[in-house]
């Protein structure tokens, strides 16, 4: 297990899996990107969305893709973000619906959250519904063990 | 008269002593880089034979690398990453590389072509590079294709024992060892290290795979299944498939 902090954010990546801690480079000068980070059970592309463009399209049956995004601090109090604390996993929150892009025997959740009143979404793809009572329980256990800075 | 000839002469004399010197360490410069395989004549470095073995073949001794770890470092845009090499499916070639030394450039070019490095599918390839300390960072950003995986790790090079850059080791993650290891002027040298430690090319590579190659399967896995350009198919919603499902 290999402990990843960057930005603020401090994340246990399981053994064998891959992480990513990054801000992305403002366009403008009046941006202001925020923390996102990439976990991943199989190697993940460079070029990749924030919400796993290019990364889907690679899965194959077991894997799991996990995109943790931070919104800017204009999200604080809205009602998407009520949620306080990192979101515990149940298989009943996957489906094909959650999505971002539906692709063939994917599976995905979409949880919106504040932490340490930071604004976060937390987006999983599992390749396979066999597999996501297993996985849900591997990112709960990842999950429990986020830090998050103020 | 005699006062000028004699500063005259010391002057020739230092002049002599300097410019020997000169020569000196210009020679001693080109015969390091020689045997760093950085000469100044490329059909030179081409035709030097290969250093790559395979691991086992002939060990350095004490210094051998040991035991495969799995990468962790910054990336080159102020990420933090991990990418582990033991424990996985594949295996990983793993390039030492700085962005000053001349015979890293040439692989930092080949590298820009993923598809022409010939690479067997299972094999991923990473650049490792030392600390943001010891390395120019803008420099790496220049050289290193948006596409390659680079990590920024002096612990990773300290833990590989890696003697100078370019070097390469290839991990199997299955057995979590190092599999192969050395260093060459060209790609085409360091591709031996493939061929020597390893046998026939593994199917299912995702390594490789672009935006382009993502569409280019997929295309062919729709008409595997009859779908083509315009089918309806193509276009239902998310909860239709979900109802489907």
């Amino acid at each position: 297990m290999a402990r990843l902090a960057a930005h603020g954010v401090a994340v246990d990546v399981p053994r064998g899996w891959e992480g990513r801690i990054l801000r992305r480079a403002a366009i403008n000068p009046a941006e202001q990107s925020r923390t996102v980070v990439h976990v991943a059970s199989f190697p993940l592309p460079e070029a990749r969305g924030d919400f796993g463009v290019g990364v889907t399209e690679l899965m194959r049956s077991g894997d799991v893709f996990v995109s943790l995004f931070e919104y800017g601090p204009e999200s604080l109090g809205q009602p998407m973000f009520a949620a306080q604390g990192v979101p515990h996993l149940t298989p009943e929150l996957f489906s094909p619906r959650r999505l971002q892009r539906t692709l063939s025997g994917q599976v995905g959740c979409q949880l919106f959250f504040t932490a340490n009143n930071r604004p976060f979404c937390l987006y999983i793809v599992i390749a396979g519904r066999i597999h996501v009572r297993t996985l849900a329980a591997e990112l709960n256990a990842m999950l429990q063990r986020l830090d998050f800075a103020a | 008269m005699t006062a000028l000839i004699a500063i005259e002469t010391v002057v020739l004399v230092l002049l002599t002593i300097v410019v020997t010197g000169l020569l000196r360490s210009h020679g001693e410069i080109l015969r390091r880089l020689h045997a760093l395989g950085a000469g100044l004549d490329p059909d030179t470095a081409e035709q030097q034979p290969a250093e790559l073995r395979p691991r086992g073949d002939l060990p350095r001794a004490g210094e051998g690398l040991g035991p495969a770890a799995d990468i962790a470092g910054v990336g080159l845009r102020d990420d933090a990453v991990s990418i582990p090499v033991v424990g996985v499916p594949h295996r990983t070639l793993l390039a030492f590389l700085s962005s000053g030394c001349l015979t890293c450039r040439g692989f930092w070019e080949a590298f820009a072509d993923p598809r022409a490095l010939g690479l067997p599918a299972d094999v991923r390839l990473v650049a490792v590079t030392k600390d943001a300390a010891e390395e120019s960072l803008h420099a790496l950003r220049d050289v290193a294709p948006p596409d390659l995986a680079v990590v920024m790790s002096t612990a990773a090079w300290e833990h590989y024992t890696v003697p100078g850059s370019p070097y390469f080791a290839l991990v199997d993650g299955t057995e979590g060892r190092v599999v192969g290891e050395g260093t060459g002027a060209s790609w085409q040298q360091v591709q031996s290290l493939l061929t020597h430690t390893t046998g026939d090319e593994r199917a299912g590579s995702r390594f490789l795979n672009g935006a382009a190659d993502t569409e280019a399967r997929i295309d062919r896995e729709l008409l595997v299944h009859g779908i083509l350009p315009g089918d309806p198919r193509l276009y239902r919603a998310a909860d239709e498939l979900d109802r489907a499902h």
